[in-house]
């Protein structure tokens, strides 16, 4: 290390022994050796924020990372082809004994389209989810219910069947537009550094489109269709 | 210089020696080892081993539409784009719990078909040990994939045990049988209930 050529003048107070003055001699270098290259980093950490400042900063993207599709539509997410066609609020006026509820049922088309496992399968719950205004969670469904039956199983190599799902909502629901996302699993394995085995198989559920239908309202006064 | 007291020692040792013994103790057959699983294999109407109970496929039926057996007058008949496969079953369970199992039927195709949901006989049961239960379970079926239809029989595993499968050929070796099949499948088949009786 050459020395500086104007050595700083030394911080030294009140000189009591040798001892103390070479050991704020020494302090006085350990300073100054690397005083440089400590502003520089200084300073490349303040350029850093300020560009980050203004470029617009770290703010996490907000709204909605997926397409917004107007009904009637027709999408592939996951294992199934769905096609949406339209949307009923079904309400339960009150009566006597009961209070008055409601339900949103939204209809489609189901196909499995499997090609990885050829496996019959129902579209679960969670694959269909109401979007609710505000910051609430998304709300799950009940299932596929095709030919009168809940959770049917669909047959890879079968034509669509014509389904329905169903969404437990307060009696005072009455949006203009209701909001159902849709949920795509993944044929992916597991991390096998984990130990787990590394045979890919469906699920790892995200979120492949939100589907935007206008609800008619159905009155169910318990009569027979 | 003394780097560890004997106690720090010790509780080292035992730890390799836990991890021994952990070794010694893991099944031979594990979950997804095909290789180690043991298969039955059989037809309709041979009465097979699963574990220490027995599992038999007694009747095969094709059949258009279906029924629930605690269908009432009301319901009506519930129709396929397919047709239905319906598999009328008869097991008698031992002593072993031989825990829930898993009913799917694969064809030469390559399709998996699993039980129609909602039905009441949508899976195989085993009664208390000593006794016999009779049920049926029911598929849709795609009519072009129907080649070499198989049922298989496994245990819904959660952890790693031994355990057994169960393969039975249902006998249909060629797309002429199929089409007699499928062109003579029953116009409804109504699900029979399931009954449990004393085994002999």
């Amino acid at each position: 290390m050459v020395p500086a050529a104007h050595p700083p003048p030394l911080r030294i107070a009140a000189v009591e022994s040798l001892d103390d003055v070479i050991d704020a001699i020494i302090a006085d270098r350990v300073i100054h050796r690397h005083r440089r290259k400590w502003l520089i980093a200084l300073a490349i950490v303040v350029i850093l924020a300020v560009v980050v400042l203004l470029t617009g900063g770290w703010k996490q993207k907000e709204g909605r990372k997926v397409p917004t599709l107007t009904a009637p539509v027709t999408l592939t997410s996951g294992r199934f082809e769905y096609s949406f066609t339209k949307a009923e609020i079904v309400r339960t006026p009150k009566t006597k004994y009961d209070e008055a509820k409601a339900e949103l049922k939204v209809y489609f088309d189901a196909k499995n389209v499997d090609t990885e496992e050829h496996t019959s399968h129902s579209v679960s719950g969670e694959l269909l989810r109401l979007v609710q205004s505000g910051t609430k969670d998304l709300l799950q469904s009940n299932g596929d219910n095709c030919r009168g039956v809940l959770g049917w199983e669909l047959v890879y190599g079968l034509p669509a069947e014509s389904c329905f799902t169903q969404f437990d909502i307060p009696a005072d629901f009455n949006p203009d537009v209701v909001e159902v996302g849709v949920l795509g699993e993944r044929y992916e394995s597991d991390p096998s550094v984990l130990g787990a085995n590394d045979d890919p198989y469906w699920h790892n559920e995200l979120a492949d489109a939100v589907i935007q239908l206008k609800p008619t309202v159905v009155v169910d006064n318990g009569e027979d269709k | 210089m003394k780097l560890y007291r004997p106690a720090t020692v010790l509780v080292g040792v035992l730890f390799v020696l836990l991890g021994g013994l952990t070794r010694l103790a893991t099944p031979d057959q594990v979950y997804n080892d095909e290789s180690n699983l043991i298969t039955v294999h059989g037809t309709v109407g041979a009465r097979l081993k699963f574990g220490d109970s027995t599992f038999e496929v007694t009747r095969m039926k094709f059949a258009k539409t279906y029924l629930e057996s605690s269908a009432g007058d009301d319901d009506k008949p519930i129709e396929t784009n397919g047709v239905y496969v319906a598999l009328e079953w008869d097991t008698v369970r031992g002593t072993k719990d031989p825990t829930s199992v898993d009913a799917t039927l694969t064809a030469d195709g390559g399709t998996v078909y699993t039980p129609v949901g909602g039905t009441t006989g949508a899976q195989v049961t085993f009664g208390e040990p000593g006794f016999g239960t009779t049920g049926a379970v029911l598929f849709e079926v795609n009519p072009s994939d129907v080649k070499g239809l198989t049922l298989h029989l496994r245990p819904t595993m959660f952890y790693n045990v031994l355990w057994k499968v169960v393969d039975v050929d249902l006998g249909i070796p060629s797309e002429k049988v199929v089409q007699q099949l499928v062109d003579g499948a029953a116009d409804q088949y109504v699900m029979p209930k399931t009954v449990q009786r004393v085994a002999e």
